[in-house]
């Protein structure tokens, strides 16, 4: 399956070269290939991006399911801002469909790091979550992200309520993915934050450089 | 040769520019295939005559003092009304109608039209609209369907206003198409009828076709890692002018998919092109700052605030040691200064979300007033204040589709630019405790979250959530190197900074030592300078 994708990812690929990328026929394979990505857990900006730029090109050709769809993927691919990406090549009357705002909310949710809502409210989501493989994994990803580079011990049951009230089994899980330790009961480490975050102290640098061509002139 | 020109024509006797009757030539031009002789100044005349020479000979020399002298011209008797039309240049026998000028008509037209957009008032009519798109079709075809190169030399200067006029009247064109409200029946039906002219396809067309002709991509691929380009460049891609439209039309790709909202893709199309290093294409000021803006204010979108601030001080240093170029007026530089204005806004932005250190000499201009005001407003999270920064400083972006002409709608050439202020403000909005807490945070080193979550009112849940969201947004994707602009690393490079460990907040502030270096290096090259310019000085 995974070959699947692959094989797809190169022939998208060729098929985004130059001005191709603007041809409306690419529309049905792009489409196939989003329902690919959602059904095996792979992802592809590019193609996406280039799917919602032909839908731009298009108007008519426009499929609402399907850019719920590259919106719901976007979501997976925090923290990076492939989400904002996308919506930008948005138009603002396929903004107020109350599918796209619910997504809508939902990244607002996961940007402002609301996490335990998120959980909360997920049920109500399952319309849309439903089509796509390993959603609340791939969330759960970018929320140990974010937890990676915060903390330096957490405790565990504020960890395990992140990641959505997990139980201990799956909590272990997730913490040897991470190389996370319990280190004293209710408490893991996460990582040496001292190192990394520290207060700079900014001291002049002169660059051989910028110095270069002043000597030079001196001779 | 040129030389020999300005001295005689300076001679002749200036005519008034009254005496060129457009409005009553219009009224009087009736039948086809008869042209009246109108008056054209003798100056102009002149200038019309050898500039075709020039053109006919292919003598490279005298074309770019003659491309310069238009703007003068044109202040003197153009200063509001358009240059004289084909037709007048056949009726006064300044150029011959069977073949021998057509090159050197296609490219009068483009100054021609380009003025009318520039300095007619009132803007171009509809039929002047797509008889330019008629005429940029008829010199890119000329260009592009050669089997041999073309033997035409243009100055680079040229090359990179004919792109950037390209892409600008198609902008032009895609909003007044999209403003419904004040249009007639006769007007619509003509925009109906005629899908074809100013479409977007047929726009990235031609700038992909100059791009692969050119072979601009792989020349740019051998040139940063240092071989020779002419290697790969092939016959076309040697030629300076297929060169140099080739890479002018990667800038273009630039612009163009940033009027669509495509950051990706906008900063994509420059992969092969080393931003941070000064090459030899870089010898267009105003193709530069252009470059700058574009990929500044995608990368801001693109909540890569480093990079966006990156990219805004470099060009903003240069425009400040390079000012004086810019001062003389005409419609470049005012396009220029435009830029330079909307890129401090744009900065100022950037440096409110995400507060670092930049140039110092870029720092002192955030300082001046009406700057320091707007983002003092701004960290205070002043939706009005980022809504009217943004609005003065982003592209003019547009619809790549016609309205639907039944609509009503009188907004809908609106609607882009609303599309990404929205997505603009949202990402503000998701971010505005962070200024608020990043000014409590610079008061300690460490403390209790319980204690901080009691200052700003908030439950400990969600302060978490907030110090969380602080961490995410102030950690962005940061170019660090290749040529690529996408790629980069995660980087926090913000001011102030900090970490949980348990419940006890962590903070690291920057604390940044006095800087005298760079001040002597500045001012010992300024010395320089003046010495120079004091050595040229013949007492």
């Amino acid at each position: 399956m995974a070959e699947q994708a692959e094989a797809m990812r190169a022939t998208v690929a060729s098929m985004l070269r130059g001005i191709e990328r603007y041809n409306p026929e690419n529309i049905s394979t792009l489409e196939r290939y989003v329902e690919l990505q959602a059904r095996e857990n792979t992802y592809d900006l590019e193609a996406n991006l280039a799917l919602l730029k032909l839908y731009q090109f298009n108007p008519g050709t426009y499929q609402l399911g399907v850019a719920c769809q590259i919106l719901m993927k976007a979501l997976t691919n925090l923290p990076h801002t492939d989400f904002v990406l996308c919506k930008c090549l948005l138009g603002q009357d396929q903004m107020e469909d109350d599918n796209i705002k619910r997504i809508m909310y939902l990244h607002d949710l996961l940007e402002m790091c609301q996490f335990s809502t998120f959980w909360e409210e997920k049920h109500q989501y399952a319309d849309l979550v439903t089509g796509v493989k390993d959603f609340s994994d791939s969330i759960r990803k970018y929320i140990c992200h974010v937890i990676g580079i915060t903390y330096q011990h957490i405790e565990k049951h504020v960890l395990a309520q992140l990641l959505g009230n997990i139980d201990e089994q799956t909590l272990q899980v997730w913490m040897n993915k991470y190389g996370w330790k319990e280190v004293e009961s209710n408490l893991v480490l996460i990582a040496n934050q001292e190192e990394t975050v520290k207060t700079k102290n900014i001291t002049e640098k002169i660059e051989f450089d910028s110095v270069a061509g002043i000597m030079a002139a001196c001779r | 040769m040129y030389n020999e020109f300005v001295d005689e024509y300076e001679s002749y006797p200036l005519e008034a520019a009254e005496n060129y009757q457009y409005a009553d030539r219009l009224e009087e031009y009736g039948e086809r295939g008869h042209y009246p002789t109108y008056s054209i100044p003798e100056e102009v005349k002149k200038y019309i005559t050898y500039f075709r020479d020039a053109i006919r000979d292919g003598n490279v020399y005298d074309i770019p003092p003659l491309y310069v002298d238009f703007n003068r011209l044109t202040e003197e008797y153009y200063k509001t009304q358009s240059w004289p039309d084909v037709e007048d240049l056949y009726g006064n026998k300044l150029v011959e109608q069977e073949g021998r000028d057509d090159i050197f008509l296609i490219l009068y037209r483009e100054l021609y039209y380009r003025h009318i957009y520039a300095r007619v008032p009132g803007g171009p009519t509809i039929p002047q609209r797509f008889e330019s798109y008629y005429n940029y079709c008829n010199l890119f075809n000329y260009i592009l369907s050669a089997e041999t190169p073309v033997p035409l030399e243009l100055p680079n200067q040229w090359l990179w206003e004919i792109i950037d006029e390209f892409i600008y009247q198609f902008q032009s064109f895609s909003q007044f198409r999209s403003k419904l409200g004040k249009k007639s029946e006769s007007e619509i039906e003509m925009l109906k009828e005629s899908p074809k002219i100013w479409n977007v396809h047929s726009v990235l067309n031609v700038l992909h076709c100059l791009v692969d002709k050119s072979n601009i991509n792989r020349q740019l691929e051998v040139y940063t890692t240092g071989g020779d380009p002419d290697s790969v460049a092939g016959e076309f891609g040697r030629h300076p002018l297929y060169k140099m439209l080739g890479y002018f039309s990667l800038i273009g790709l630039l612009r163009l998919h940033s009027l669509l909202g495509d950051y990706y893709q906008a900063i994509k199309v420059l992969e092969n092109i080393e931003l941070n290093k000064k090459s030899m294409y870089s010898r267009v000021p105003a193709c530069q700052i252009t470059t700058y803006y574009y990929v500044g204010f995608a990368y801001m979108m693109m909540r890569r605030y480093a990079d966006a601030i990156r990219t805004f001080s470099n060009i903003l240093v240069y425009i400040q040691r390079t000012k004086a170029m810019f001062q003389t007026r005409n419609y470049q530089n005012d396009q220029i200064n435009k830029q330079t204005e909307q890129m401090y806004i744009l900065l100022a932005i950037c440096m409110v979300l995400h507060p670092q250190r930049i140039d110092e000499a870029v720092q002192s201009s955030l300082r001046e007033k009406t700057l320091a005001e707007k983002m003092s407003r701004m960290s205070r999270n002043d939706t009005a204040e980022f809504t009217a920064s943004f609005t003065f400083a982003c592209p003019k972006f547009l619809s790549p589709v016609p309205p639907p002409f039944d609509a009503t709608s009188a907004n809908y050439h609106k609607e882009p630019f609303q599309q990404q202020l929205k997505v603009f403000l949202d990402e503000v909005q998701q971010q505005q405790q962070i200024s608020v807490m990043r000014s409590y945070l610079k008061l300690y080193t460490t403390m209790p979250m319980e204690k901080m979550a009691t200052f700003q009112e908030m439950s400990e849940d969600d302060f978490r959530n907030a110090l969380l969201c602080f961490k995410h947004k102030m950690r962005n994707m940061v170019w660090t190197k290749g040529t690529s602009g996408l790629q980069g690393d995660f980087q926090s490079d913000s001011e102030v900074d900090f970490f949980i460990d348990k419940n006890m907040i962590h903070i690291a502030d920057t604390k940044v030592a006095q800087r005298y270096g760079d001040f002597f290096i500045r001012q010992i090259h300024k010395l320089e300078e003046v010495n120079r310019s004091l050595t040229k000085v013949k007492v």
